[in-house]
């Protein structure tokens, strides 16, 4: 599908995502919903289904989806990460929407799918435990089978929108390695919100007491199933972070031409017009990075293997993001490093996002592993 | 496009795999401590090696123009083929696949720079005489720009030009000219009008490097070989046809030639530092010292393969969408900036995990060889335009930044405050 999108294409894409989120999704909106209780705007929500489809735009079509890939998807998480748009996308669309493709299990795909494609189902995959590792050996929670059905027990931490997400994918351990389950209910299962660094992004810790959950895919199949969900997240990730780096840069050059100190525009120092040419470098290599996961991912022709493209991508472009976010601030001076003033969020972004799959420690180890070092 | 793009790509694999074998993948596992222990990134060839590989690239380059790729862009008047830069983009990545000789030497500087600023400024018996011989591989030029008191700013060059009758005569020193000692031809930027601004009073000029008064003196660089040169110009005398663009608009014929510098620093693909500074190479080297399983090595080393990584997923994509037939963007100046920062982490790396035997030469393959890149490293930010400069280009053409103040582009030369000599 995705060769056939042309570069005007995607250029009209981006263009109508951005058009949107100008109008839902600016400065004011992220305030309001970073106080909010939910996290994000229900209406908001509807509306990137209704006016732009975006929720299935990945998605297979058999399941509702608009069969298109994650070239398409790159330019959505871009313009997302832009605006830092509070919204369950990365949870719903790219950790339990590949989660659900990955498991091959056909039953699940249709019961939930169709939903997460027509905007009326949120969804997240739970993973990390106390430790924060995305890692599906060692699990302290477990799945159960009794009379009745399947049963969890433990506790999944770090749950990427878990406090409002309606379907629930965990990985628990059984007898036969780990599985994924899905969680529909609310029996058995305590939420609850925890206090977050990046206020646009929400995360939760979900106790199961005896929670009834279904098996998706073949129990102790969610090794390589949480292994294809990391590429995809860590490229999708990798999107959002470019997105999140350039809007720091171009508000940094902005400033640069408008602010005056010593009777000229602060950018016509070399001091600051070098701060912004490193800025600028590290965004284009970023992007680069996170262009060739989507391709990869996308399996266009001559990419590189998904996992290493991914890999590098999520180093890259962490890298990048949490550098010009500190720079940006740098650019601004005092104003930047106000409350009011949004370059905190963007820092805030920048290090949740590097942190959110384990953080450099991880990534790095992960790359090596990606290239059979 | 792409049709006859399709049909331009055939004929370039007809044409190379008639004459040249294709590079191994390098899926082979690399053996370490084995082949010649280099890790080189100027040249360490004694002279005698040296002028053979001229000859090479000299007869490589006939072989490319007689099959009608030795002049991609240039019009078929003076042996061009006519067809874009895209075209030619498009034949040096299909040629990179294959082991073909270093033409460097003519290439990067004579046919990539000088070539088009004679077909852009010279006068048609100069193209015709020049032209056709330089992109035929016979005629080699080289570059004298840059003096001891002009190097970034450039435009404050003061080699002397004085008419003297029908011609010319040129005194003063240039420095840092590659391939001078190869060189039949110079294009020399002079001074003919000091009492003007500095950017105005400059004269474009084709000098015979074989002519009296011109000398050319190997300048050995701080890694031990002498990749460059200093020339000085005494009384040289140069006819005025020879003379490229109007009296005093020198600056304009320079940017013409400044304009045709491609990223040839930032997309250099081969050669012994960019096989060194990899990851099979790397990972042999940990391996070989013990350190695979270091955390810290093994941290430093996933940082430096992502940058390298990255850095070539932009290569790539530059070179695909120049292929689609899109313009490209910044992404060279980008890559050299890139180039330069990896190959420089690379050789600390690379230091600190050989340790003693980087300073004392054991006789051990693989360690004391990094000084050779090691030494190189402090040019790739300063060769080819220095890093500040390429950053005050991005931030000034690409990011739009306001222009460094106080710059005096108003006041005679001859009043400037300078370095290295007097006009």
């Amino acid at each position: 599908m995705s060769e056939t999108t042309t570069q005007s294409e995607l250029d009209e894409l981006r263009g109508s995502v951005r058009e949107f989120l100008a109008a839902k999704s600016g400065e004011q909106q992220v305030r309001r919903l970073m106080e909010s209780e939910g996290g994000y705007d229900d209406t908001v929500w509807r509306q990137m289904t209704e006016q732009l489809g975006l929720q299935s735009l990945a998605l297979p079509t058999e399941h509702g989806g608009d069969g298109y890939g994650f070239v398409e998807l790159r330019v959505v998480l871009e313009e997302m990460g832009r605006t830092l748009l509070p919204s369950p996308f990365l949870s719903t669309v790219v950790l339990a929407g590949s989660a659900l493709m990955a498991s091959g299990d056909a039953a699940a795909q249709a019961a939930h799918l169709p939903g997460i494609a027509g905007g009326k189902t949120t969804a997240t995959l739970a993973v990390a435990e106390a430790d924060g590792a995305w890692r599906t050996d060692g699990l302290a929670t477990e799945a159960v089978r009794t009379d009745a059905g399947w049963r969890l027990r433990g506790e999944k931490c770090f749950v990427l929108d878990g406090a409002t997400a309606d379907l629930l994918l965990v990985v628990a351990r059984t007898v036969a390695g780990p599985g994924l389950f899905a969680v529909t209910g609310d029996a058995g299962l305590t939420r609850t919100p925890l206090r977050t660094l990046d206020p646009t992004r929400r995360l939760a810790r979900l106790t199961f007491t005896d929670t009834p959950a279904v098996p998706v895919g073949r129990t102790g199949s969610a090794g390589p199933i949480v292994d294809r969900v990391l590429d995809l997240a860590t490229a999708a990730l990798a999107a959002e972070q470019v997105g999140g780096a350039r809007a720091c840069l171009e508000a940094s050059v902005a400033y640069a031409r408008e602010r005056v100190q010593f009777g000229r525009p602060i950018g016509s120092f070399q001091a600051v017009k070098h701060r912004c040419a490193d800025m600028f470098t590290r965004v284009q290599l970023a992007a680069s990075a996170a262009a060739e996961a989507a391709n990869a991912i996308a399996g266009v022709e001559g990419a590189p293997p998904a996992g290493v493209a991914a890999a590098v991508a999520h180093v890259v472009c962490s890298e990048a993001f949490m550098f010009v976010a500190a720079e940006n601030i740098q650019v601004h001076g005092g104003i930047g490093f106000t409350w009011e003033h949004p370059a905190h969020l963007y820092f805030r972004r920048a290090k949740s996002s590097q942190l959110l799959f384990g953080g450099p420690a991880v990534y790095h180890e992960r790359l090596l592993d990606r290239m059979g070092v | 496009m792409s049709g006859e793009m399709d049909v331009f790509v055939a004929e370039v694999r007809r044409f190379l795999d008639a004459n040249v074998t294709r590079q191994a993948t390098s899926g082979t596992e690399l053996e370490w401590g084995t082949g010649p222990d280099q890790i080189a990134y100027f040249s360490t060839d004694p002279p005698d090696v040296d002028a053979a590989k001229v000859a090479e690239a000299r007869s490589w380059q006939r072989r490319r123009h007689e099959a009608g790729f030795g002049w991609i862009t240039g019009p078929p008047e003076y042996g061009g083929r006519g067809l874009s830069t895209v075209h030619d983009l498009v034949y040096d990545g299909i040629e990179a696949e294959y082991e073909v000789p270093d033409t460097g030497v003519l290439s990067v500087i004579g046919l990539g720079m000088i070539g088009p600023t004679i077909l852009a400024h010279a006068q048609g018996h100069i193209k015709d005489r020049y032209l056709p011989a330089m992109y035929s591989g016979e005629v080699i030029a080289c570059q004298l720009f840059s003096e001891p008191g002009a190097g970034s700013d450039l435009a404050s060059l003061a080699t002397r030009a004085v008419r003297d009758g029908d011609g010319w005569v040129i005194t003063g020193q240039k420095v840092w000219t590659s391939i001078a000692q190869h060189a039949h031809i110079g294009m020399a930027l002079c001074r003919t009008d000091p009492d003007q601004p500095k950017h105005k009073g400059i004269t474009a000029f084709l000098i015979d490097m074989s002519a009296p008064g011109v000398e050319v003196r190997p300048l050995r660089q701080m890694s031990g070989g002498a990749d460059f040169n200093e020339v000085f110009l005494t009384d040289v005398r140069v006819p005025d046809d020879h003379r490229l663009g109007e009296v005093d608009d020198g600056w304009r014929v320079a940017l013409t030639t400044l304009m045709n510098e491609r990223a040839t620093v930032g997309g250099e693909g081969a050669g012994p530092a960019a096989r060194a500074v990899s990851l099979p190479f790397l990972t042999a080297l940990l391996k070989a010292n013990g350190r695979l399983e270091d955390a810290a090595s093994r941290r430093r080393l996933a940082e430096l393969v992502a940058d390298l990584t990255a850095t070539e997923y932009l290569n790539h994509q530059a070179l695909r969408r120049m292929q689609a037939g899109r313009q490209p963007g910044p992404e060279a100046s980008v890559s050299k900036l890139m180039y330069a920062q990896n190959l420089t982490r690379g050789a600390h790396f690379a230091a600190e995990i050989v340790g003693p035997r980087l300073i004392a030469d054991t006789g051990e393959w693989g360690a004391y060889s990094w000084n050779e890149l090691l030494l190189s490293t402090p040019a790739l930010r300063i060769l080819g335009g220095t890093e500040e400069i390429m950053k005050n280009i991005l931030a000034e053409r690409v990011l739009g930044l306001p222009k460094e103040p106080g710059i005096d582009t108003r006041s005679p030369f001859r009043e400037l405050k300078r370095s290295g000599g007097t006009a």
